[in-house]
């Protein structure tokens, strides 16, 4: 082997994250146990609570009481999806695969980049599911609305799949996941995704991290207008919907880089 | 002989928290030079600092303080470029992703790999590439890493004890893959806790024990000074015969036996059965455990055999 010049000494990059991305994703979709959580068991509240109650037909904004719901029910979903995701990067982790990727050329930030990408793409299943649901069902709405509803519930769910890693670097076990799920279900009721609320619960849920990415998500349904089971009970400006997904992402999005610092570090 | 470096380590430090206000010095203050193409076994019991070292060495973790490169580059831009690759100890593997699916997902991670159809041949991974990585056996997984190791293309290869949990024959098929990989001109870093693993490989060996370089050198030359044996026999010698005893480092009496500890077995029996009249003769070798203790003790005393210590039992003593 001649040795003066090496000729490869500054080579950068050339890897192929798209394929990475696209192997892991299958490798994710065969795990049937997330795949049931994620995409049939939302799929099946939805039926229930939001296609066959008295009121699912009901107007709401633009389209009617079942797609409110329906809306909800697939950032639920979606976000199960991400953080669920997230877990299994954590046991990855955990059983030294994030060892073996450091020794390829894939630098530490494509790391985080490809697991959000696999994550948006889960999210993305139950949230085409919930909705072809929808449209069999009563769900209604106009064809542009529907379209941008769809689009929002998705991009909704990027910061929980930040919020997932961020749980699953720190923690490094399946019951942490487990546990960062479950409270999504919190998440999700104070967010004002399950039933309408109004008083203290919905000035505290304004808060929380669920909420504006519901709320962003049927704003093209509702205009920010709050549904109460009273009748009309205020509006959200679109500001502060959007200061709240911005700011939890950000908080999530810092909490994964500061977290992935310490991630080849042996425990 | 010109020997250009492709590994440079200078003064590396890297200490850890010892869970009770203080630290543990894993790696303490280690110079290493590698040259191209040569083979290097780093020898030393559990605990020793070897898997800190490689880490370093491999860009994995940041030293406290100390310079390294490799091939001319920081490590990580090495790992980068696909220059140098590893073969981690334990875990790196995804139970559910089949063999051959590992092998493809980390090719297209590296900028310039070699075909997997090929590292999956030289690596003896097709006869269980459709096998969940799960499913397969440690000595399989092994295989399935090292497969895994040469994707890059590397021009030094760094192992962490490679056959650890392999069976004999398991072990002697890895070394014969990796002489090939060797004989190719591949710089190979490994190691060890077997000294026979590092006598039969390597043709220099680096010793280390508790973060620091006891000796490096030659294989034969470190295990001349490691490999220290055990002598005895039944023999009831005089302080003056027994004095003049060569190559001894230390004698026991113990009762009609005496054992003697030596750095030249051969030398000392050759002395022992023709110069004197001392009869059933046994030779142990030391462990490398023992060994480890008897370079930490006699560092001073290294060649200094003129004048063993008696020691013995106490009636013997006063004798």
């Amino acid at each position: 082997m001649t040795v003066a010049t090496n000729p490869r000494a500054h080579v950068r990059g050339g890897y192929d994250l798209g394929r990475y991305i696209a192997m892991d994703f299958r490798r994710n979709l065969r795990n049937v146990g997330n795949s049931f959580f994620v995409i049939v068991l939302p799929t099946a509240l939805f039926l229930f609570f939001g296609a066959s109650m008295d009121w699912s037909g009901e107007p709401v904004g633009v389209g009617n009481v079942s797609a409110w719901t329906m809306i909800a029910i697939a950032s639920y979903g979606a976000a199960m999806a991400t953080t669920s995701m997230a877990g299994s990067a954590a046991l990855e982790i955990q059983q030294g695969w994030g060892r073996q990727l450091a020794l390829t050329a894939m630098p530490h930030g494509a790391f985080i980049v490809a697991k959000a990408a696999i994550a948006v793409a889960m999210a993305a299943l139950p949230v085409l599911v919930l909705n072809l649901a929808g449209v069999f069902t009563v769900a209604d709405m106009p064809p542009g609305v529907w379209l941008a509803t769809v689009a929002l519930t998705i991009a909704g769910s990027l910061p929980f799949a930040f919020y997932g890693l961020a749980i699953g670097l720190s923690f490094r076990s399946d019951a942490a996941v487990g546990a960062a799920t479950g409270l999504l279900v919190i998440l999700s009721f104070l967010g004002n995704a399950f039933m309408p609320l109004d008083g203290v619960l919905l000035d505290i849920g304004r808060f929380t991290p669920m909420y504006g990415i519901v709320a962003l998500a049927r704003y093209p349904l509702t205009d920010g207008d709050l549904v109460s089971m009273g009748g009309a009970a205020g509006s959200d400006p679109l500001w502060m919907v959007l200061t709240n997904v911005a700011a939890w992402t950000v908080v999530f999005a810092v909490a994964c880089l500061l977290l992935q610092r310490r991630r080849t570090t042996r425990r | 002989m010109v020997s250009e470096s492709v590994i440079s380590a200078r003064d590396v430090r890297m200490s850890f928290p010892d869970g009770a206000g203080g630290h543990v010095h894993a790696v303490d203050g280690v110079d290493l030079e590698v040259a191209r193409g040569e083979v290097l076994a780093l020898l030393g019991p559990n605990g020793a600092g070897k898997t800190t070292l490689l880490d370093v060495l491999l860009g994995l973790t940041t030293p406290h303080s100390g310079d390294v490169s490799v091939g001319g580059l920081n490590p990580r831009a090495a790992v980068q470029s696909g220059m140098l690759s590893a073969l981690l100890q334990t875990g790196g593997l995804l139970p559910d992703l089949t063999a051959g699916e590992t092998v493809r997902m980390i090719a297209a991670l590296h900028a310039d790999p070699a075909g997997v159809d090929e590292v999956i041949d030289t690596a003896g991974v097709r006869p269980f590439a459709s096998r969940p990585v799960g499913k397969c056996s440690g000595g399989q997984q092994q295989r399935l890493r090292f497969a895994l190791a040469l994707l890059p293309r590397p021009e030094i290869i760094v192992l962490d004890e490679p056959t650890a949990g392999m069976d004999v024959s398991a072990r002697h098929e890895f070394w014969d893959r990796m002489r090939a990989q060797a004989d190719e001109g591949v710089t190979v870093v490994f190691a060890t806790h077997y000294l026979e693993e590092a006598e039969q490989f390597a043709r220099r060996t680096v010793l280390m024990d508790r973060g620091r370089v006891l000796a490096d050198g030659p294989t034969d030359e470190v295990r001349a000074r490691a490999g220290a044996a055990y002598v005895t026999v039944s023999w009831d010698p005089t302080a003056a015969e027994l004095a003049r005893v060569p190559h001894v480092v230390r004698a026991d009496r113990e009762g009609a036996r005496t054992t003697f500890r030596t750095e030249d077995s051969d030398g000392l029996a050759r002395y022992l059965l023709t110069a004197t009249d001392a009869r059933g003769l046994t030779v142990r070798p030391a462990s490398l455990e023992e060994a480890f203790r008897l370079l930490t003790e006699d560092s001073p005393a290294t060649g200094e055999t003129e004048h063993p210590v008696l020691v013995a039992d106490s009636e013997e003593v006063s004798a």
